[in-house]
């Protein structure tokens, strides 16, 4: 792929605007909630946005595009099934615990629930798993911009780094949100062309339906038995293991996306901020999976575009930016370019953000430094921004050079996030739960998920204890493992929980349901409360899948 | 506080007039498998979409 003077003219522009508006929030910043927080005062559409766009890393595009060709669209149920339906649930009855408590951070939140060491575990454990995966996506992208454009690896790794660096530090979490908005209409643009175009020249749906195999259209019509479809998995593996406790954990825990909500102007703000979320994300389909299936079409069709071969199959993961190759003269290509590393800035930002967050707030004020002035944790949320990065970087040559050690930290990873979900709906909706059992119901789930894991085989991963079970693939091994975290979590929390002493309803005020005031919205029209825009999403969802069933 | 619409109106704008131009003035820029002036019509979405958040910081809605 070549780009013309006029593409870079384009990426500058981006540049310019992105360092341009973290140049114009500057001055806001003069402590440590607003950097790190936004002090509580941004805009509901504008939190809306930037909680999509910060979970639409480079990764997340490229990798749904490559799974569109590869499974077709049953790829959407990473939207309709596994988002959706937690995003409607954190919004309208989570949000009200995280924001009504006045916690700064997630991490923060099970601190006042629970206890300290269930916060320190889960601030420890996000705190290194967000500078991993802003490693592992920075390298992701360098390999990218290195096979397609031909930069060298060193180059484009830096660039980017630098200009997250230099935005995230001017403005903060404000600056990090405001481009994230900037972000996500810059990848809604600069991919729906391709998905339109690509679609097009296909022969439409239509045209795909007729011919790729009927798999690779339907989403629900071949889940009954993991051997009819590609991803070889079942109905209850996907529901529960994707849509409830996989979806769930990440959804509603996972202080990345939580933050956005968290930064809104308003309680209301705050719930409706995930139900608005779901409206573009539930389309995203359309943009990133639809060219994958599109590419698939037309790499059949002896039109002229070939999907590159990687071994025996195809090299899917190349879907994205061969298509653009293939449609995008020089001007569009530029946009389409920027759209790539703009979703791939948003998701580092969002993970800095969030680390420097807890960083500053979970581990440095609560165990290393209490009782500083305000101005000091502003500084160490800077130098923890830095460092962020600087780590970030670090692991992504890492992972450059050490691939096997990236994967093993990812399965170690997915233990310990796995059982999450548990804790924090008996945290909010229990007011029996403790903090041991808490702690323990986490340790005893993230065991379970290593136990699974050992205990079965799929596609060669696994069984390094025993093979007591074998799974038609990975990815139904994954939801199995996480369907049995879960439900360890869950049932030892209750044990342990049941056997300590609980905190008195004084102390849960704000935290718990049953002793946390919701506030009645009278007099509010029906489109600005989270309850009736969250039936609008779910009625759209169930049509969506039943018009791809 | 920075209206986010600005920012964002003023690169759309931009952006928009850019392709515009281009798609306008070097209408034979093409891609292998394209058949359309994908530059103009993306462009001059793109600008109008610019315009209208321009118009809506303005009026302060």
């Amino acid at each position: 792929m070549h780009l013309a003077p006029v593409d870079y003219v384009i990426l500058a522009l981006y540049f310019a605007f992105v360092l341009g508006i973290g140049w114009l929030l500057k001055k806001r910043v003069t402590s440590s909630s607003e950097f790190l927080t936004s002090g509580r005062a941004i805009p509901v559409w504008i939190t809306s946005l930037a909680f999509v766009a910060a979970n639409l890393g480079a990764q997340e595009v490229i990798g749904m595009c490559a799974s569109g060709a590869k499974y077709g669209i049953m790829t959407a149920h990473f939207y309709w099934i596994g988002a959706i339906p937690a995003m409607l649930f954190v919004g309208i009855f989570m949000m009200p615990f995280y924001y009504g408590s006045k916690a700064r951070s997630v991490p923060e939140y099970l601190s006042l629930r629970f206890d300290e060491k269930t916060r320190g575990l889960n601030a420890m454990t996000f705190a290194v798993m967000t500078i991993f995966s802003s490693g592992v996506s920075m390298y992701a992208l360098g390999l990218l911009f290195q096979l397609v454009l031909g930069w060298s690896f060193t180059s484009s790794v830096m660039l980017s780094a630098v200009i997250v660096l230099m935005y995230t530090l001017l403005g903060g979490l404000t600056s990090a949100i405001y481009n994230e908005v900037l972000q996500f209409f810059l990848i809604v643009m600069g991919f729906a062309p391709l998905a339109i175009l690509a679609t097009t020249k296909a022969g439409g749906w239509a045209g795909m339906s007729a011919r790729l195999p009927a798999v690779m259209t339907h989403s629900w019509s071949y889940m009954s038995n993991p051997s009819q479809n590609p991803m070889g998995v079942d109905i209850f593996g996907l529901v529960a293991g994707l849509g409830f406790v996989l979806s769930f954990g990440y959804w509603c825990t996972d202080f990345l996306v939580v933050q956005r909500a968290m930064a809104a102007d308003s309680m209301s703000g705050a719930r409706r901020t995930p139900v608005i979320a779901a409206f573009p994300k539930m389309i995203m389909p359309f943009i990133v999976i639809v060219p994958g299936i599109a590419a698939l079409a037309l790499a059949k069709m002896n039109v002229g575009y070939v999907l590159p071969m990687k071994g025996s199959g195809y090299d899917y993961d190349q879907a994205l930016t061969t298509l653009m190759a293939a449609f995008y003269p020089a001007g569009m290509l530029g946009v389409g370019l920027t759209a790539l590393m703009a979703s791939f800035m948003s998701g580092m930002a969002g993970n800095v953000t969030a680390f420097n967050t807890v960083f500053t707030y979970d581990i440095y004020q609560s165990y290393l430094h209490k009782g500083a002035p305000d101005s000091h944790y502003l500084m160490v949320g800077r130098i923890t921004t830095v460092v962020g990065i600087a780590l970030s970087i670090a692991t992504a040559y890492l992972a450059q050079h050490y691939n096997n050690i990236m994967d093993l930290l990812q399965l170690v990873f997915g233990f310990v996030n796995a059982p999450l979900f548990a804790t924090f709906l008996l945290g909010m909706f229990w007011r029996r739960a403790t903090g041991h059992g808490a702690f323990f119901g986490l340790l005893s789930g993230t065991t379970a998920a290593a136990l699974t894991h050992g205990l079965t085989i799929a596609e060669d991963k696994g069984g390094w204890i025993g093979a007591l079970h074998t799974f038609p693939s990975v990815m139904a091994q994954n939801f199995y493992i996480a369907i049995f975290a879960w439900s360890t979590c869950f049932l030892v929390t209750i044990l342990i929980s049941t056997m300590t002493k609980p905190k008195t309803d004084s102390q849960l005020e704000s935290l718990v349901y049953g002793l946390t005031k919701i506030p009645h919205e009278h007099g509010v029209p029906w489109y600005k409360r989270p309850g009736p825009l969250a039936v609008v999403v779910a009625v759209i969802c169930i049509a969506l899948n039943f018009l791809f069933w | 506080m920075l209206d986010l619409r600005i920012p964002s109106g003023f690169f759309f704008l931009l952006l928009g007039l850019t392709l515009t131009g281009l798609g306008v003035f070097d209408p034979g820029l093409r891609a292998p498998l394209l058949e359309v002036n994908v530059n103009l019509y993306a462009g001059v979405a793109m600008a109008i979409f610019g315009g209208v958040m321009l118009w809506l910081a303005r009026k302060r809605v």
